[in-house]
């Protein structure tokens, strides 16, 4: 029983890691794409830029769905107080979500599609502030009372680095919103996001640095633990790598690769999640919460592993498979309609 | 205007709103659903090419719900964390894990398919069309199933044991199979698919009346009555079914639907209030018509009744549900519009029998026509009453007889809740708006009988199976 206290919690840590980085990388390059429409210079460019997403943006949040109710089931008390001490951030990224996803099909039957289209690129960059916004505050930490529940106010998450992390967010988005618009358009359209991805992959660089830098200064949570071993070896190694990727995703931009600079990205997104979730771990919510106080009761736990977790490789499959559908350049506005 | 600085009073308003207009997107994508199986089969079997535009046109309005829908449905998740943080500690031992096991069963089975349901069909072979298409529809009912698992638990808890403030799972079978499970589920499964019925009934009838089409639309129109002939009767029944449920398990429930003040003892005749005044503040009804041994006939076929029937007086009032009016009438307007939509599947299949449904007789038919479109909105106000009942009619509880509805609430700053509330009240009303607009031009744009099929599209392409693009370079399309 000891051991199952301990390891189912890891387990379903590792679970929710896993839903959320599939969801910053997959809804990353589809909200990147949405705020990347905003700077599109026709509407025949807007309309292959929605058409990219059109089959995959419904699947691609629902792992954000798949992830709120893990957590709700799993960790019911860190769900419970990450969403009150969120709940503004996280209405701007239901807001930015309604716009968007009721923007694909409005806009295609609207005569008169200015408002759609505004309503797709600003939902879509709503959505990624708001999660910027969110993301931010749980790092910085939620204030609790000695048996867990919320105590603090609703502006808290609001401070210099979740402000920082926000715009970070946004950032890496455009960058893998504009390697995926790489992969999949080809000619000018092509051409436009390669040079979005460069000027995007420098400022999530600089964004990148900068929070790293501040991330022993203000959070003073994280501090003693990444400045000692053994994670300052990992610390150490992390933007090295970091700068690494970045570096071979800048080559393959100039060699006009069209896959790898999406692919190099999606190793920047893993590299940064992982340093994110050692940061984190074993607290669900830093320096408050660990995942073994807000964690359900085992036999919650075990189930979920069956009902959910065993549902991951078949869930993986069906979304490759449409992915696989859904292959090649898209030209046409009209994709896969006669 | 108190309720303004009422955080409870405005997050349930939310929830309420949200709620409301969220119900209204999923009823048509889980019920139509079915019934895009049905024509795709029938085209696979038939290849009349009929079926294959019904799939293509019905498909529109499917996806233009689907988008609203799913738009509508995250927020619904993320309340429960944002306005109702202590409910969800309470109950997230198995209310978050169902609401997982919908994501993880449903969700993502629905939202991997439909992707290739309406844009795959020159990409995959129809077989592979057909799977997908039957996965959409799996996914979505199944969803309901979730959906209604959760709430009936709600409305009747058990397989669990309350520990420090947590229900924790003593018996997963038994909580998710909890008393009101099936008898809900089913109720939901035929409310969606009976509404989408006559949904597509009632715009079929209306391109019959209009002349267009009508050879194509009157094909709509008996696939959809051959359906109601089993939907129509089996949701009364379950229907009545789940009233005895109340009658058990929910006894304040019934009062308020009953809008009955004093208890009824066992033994003694039960009428039935057909419209009643109900009058809070005095404890009774200010008029009322009954139809004498109507209640009693109702719950247990007999004039008189076996168990007692509690009025509200028998709980003090903090234990009553409120909004009597509202119960009471919602319940009566979903029970009218059951048998409405019964009484018209009636009279159109006698029509059928004598032979009144070819094309040409049916645009004759211009009263049952027109009872087939003043059909077609009447299902979602059926299904929204129900929900009301259901969910108004528990109060004041959220968990039934454990957990209040106060108690429930997150302690967030009221100015907050109603700025969220004006926000969806404004933003839902836009997309309200905006749906029924798009959706009347699908419908004034009607079907596209020119579509070849996906073999036809083939056989023009020099090479079958693959993507053609149009190969002018973009500046000069259009």
């Amino acid at each position: 029983m000891e051991t199952l206290d301990y390891l189912l919690p890891q387990v379903w840590f590792g679970i929710l890691a896993l839903f959320l980085l599939l969801y910053v990388m997959l809804d990353g390059f589809d909200l990147g794409v949405g705020i990347l429409s905003l700077t599109s210079s026709s509407e025949e460019r807007r309309g292959i830029l929605m058409t990219s997403l059109s089959n995959v943006w419904d699947a691609n949040e629902t792992w954000l769905v798949l992830m709120g109710g893990s957590l709700f089931g799993a960790f019911p008390l860190a769900y419970s107080n990450i969403l009150q001490a969120l709940s503004i951030p996280i209405f701007i990224m239901l807001f930015g979500f309604i716009f968007r996803a009721v923007a694909f099909e409005f806009r295609e039957q609207a005569n008169r599609k200015l408002f759609w289209n505004f309503a797709f690129g600003a939902g879509s960059f709503l959505a990624a502030l708001g999660q910027g916004f969110a993301l931010g505050g749980v790092l910085a930490g939620i204030n609790v009372d000695a048996d867990g529940h919320f105590i603090g106010g609703v502006w808290d998450w609001l401070s210099v680095p979740s402000v920082l992390v926000a715009l970070t967010l946004i950032q890496g988005y455009v960058l893998i919103g504009s390697t995926y618009l790489i992969w999949r358009t080809e000619g000018s359209l092509q051409e436009t996001h390669y040079k979005t991805a460069r000027i995007a992959a420098i400022t999530t660089l600089i964004g990148a640095i900068v929070i790293t830098v501040i991330t022993p200064i203000f959070f003073e949570s994280a501090r003693d633990r990444l400045l000692n071993a053994p994670l300052v070896y990992i610390f150490a190694l992390i933007p090295i790598v970091g700068v690494l990727l970045v570096g071979l995703l800048w080559r393959s931009l100039n060699q006009k690769a069209e896959k790898m600079p999406f692919i190099w990205t999606i190793l920047v997104f893993v590299l940064t999640f992982i340093g994110l979730a050692l940061v984190v771990f074993p607290y669900i919510i830093p320096r408050e919460i660990t995942i073994y106080d807000a964690a359900a009761d085992p036999s919650s736990l075990v189930i979920m592993i069956i009902f959910i977790g065993a549902l991951i490789p078949v869930m993986v499959f069906y979304n490759i498979y449409q992915y696989v559908v859904f292959r090649g350049k898209i030209k046409s506005e009209h994709y896969g309609e006669v | 205007m108190d309720f303004l600085s009422d955080t409870l009073v405005l997050s349930r308003m939310q929830f309420a709103l949200t709620a409301i207009f969220h119900m209204l997107w999923p009823i048509l994508t889980t019920g139509m659903s079915i019934y895009l199986v049905i024509v795709e089969g029938l085209w696979l079997k038939t290849r009349n090419k009929d079926y294959y535009h019904h799939a293509r046109f019905w498909a529109k309005l499917y996806v233009l719900n689907f988008g609203i829908g799913v738009a509508s449905g995250i927020p619904m998740e993320f309340q429960f964390g944002t306005n109702w943080g202590p409910l969800s500690e309470a109950v997230g031992n198995f209310f978050g894990s169902v609401i997982g096991f919908e994501a993880s069963w449903a969700f993502m089975l629905e939202a991997a398919f439909l992707g290739i349901m309406i844009f795959g069909w020159e990409r995959v072979n129809p077989v592979i069309h057909y799977i997908a298409t039957i996965l959409v529809a799996f996914g979505a009912n199944l969803s309901t199933f979730w959906i209604l698992t959760a709430n009936s638990w709600l409305q009747t808890p058990s397989g669990v044991e309350l520990v420090n403030g947590e229900y924790v799972v003593q018996d997963y079978f038994q909580a998710i199979f909890n008393p009101f499970m099936w008898n809900s589920f089913l109720h939901m499964f035929f409310a969606t698919l009976e509404t989408s019925l006559f949904v597509i009934g009632g715009i079929s009838a209306w391109y019959i009346l209009k002349e267009r089409n009508v050879q194509f639309f009157s094909r709509s129109l008996k696939i959809v009555l051959a359906a109601a002939i089993a939907v129509a009767p089996l949701q009364i029944y379950i229907g009545h079914l789940s009233g005895e449920q109340v009658y058990h398990y929910q006894p304040t429930k019934l009062a308020a639907m009953e809008a009955q003040w004093e208890t009824i003892p066992a033994g003694e005749t039960a009428p039935w209030s057909l419209l009643a005044l109900p009058n809070e503040k005095a404890e009774q009804n200010d008029w009322e018509i009954q139809i004498p041994q109507g209640l009693g006939y109702i719950l247990e076929l007999k004039p008189t009744l076996s168990e007692p029937v509690k009025g509200l007086k028998e709980w003090p009032p903090e234990n009553r549900p409120h909004l009597l009016g509202l119960i009471y009438y919602s319940f009566r307007i979903m029970v009218g519009i059951g048998f409405f939509f019964a009484g018209l599947m009636g009279i159109s299949v006698i029509q059928w029998l004598r032979g009144k449904f070819s094309p040409e007789n049916l645009q004759q038919q211009k009263w049952l026509m027109g009872g087939w479109i003043l059909a077609a909105p009447l299902g979602y106000i059926a299904v929204e009453s129900g929900w009301i009942v259901r969910c108004v009619g528990r109060q004041p509880w959220t968990v039934y007889n454990q957990i209040r509805t106060s108690d429930a609430a997150s302690n967030l700053p009221s100015q907050e809740v109603l700025t969220t509330l004006l926000g969806f009240a404004s933003v839902y009303t836009l997309l309200f708006f905006a749906a029924l607009y798009f959706g009347r031009r699908i419908i004034i744009k009607g079907p596209n009988l020119e579509l070849p099929t996906p073999a036809e599209v083939a056989a023009i392409k020099t090479t079958p199976g693959e993507f053609q693009p149009d190969e002018r370079p973009l500046e000069a399309k259009r």
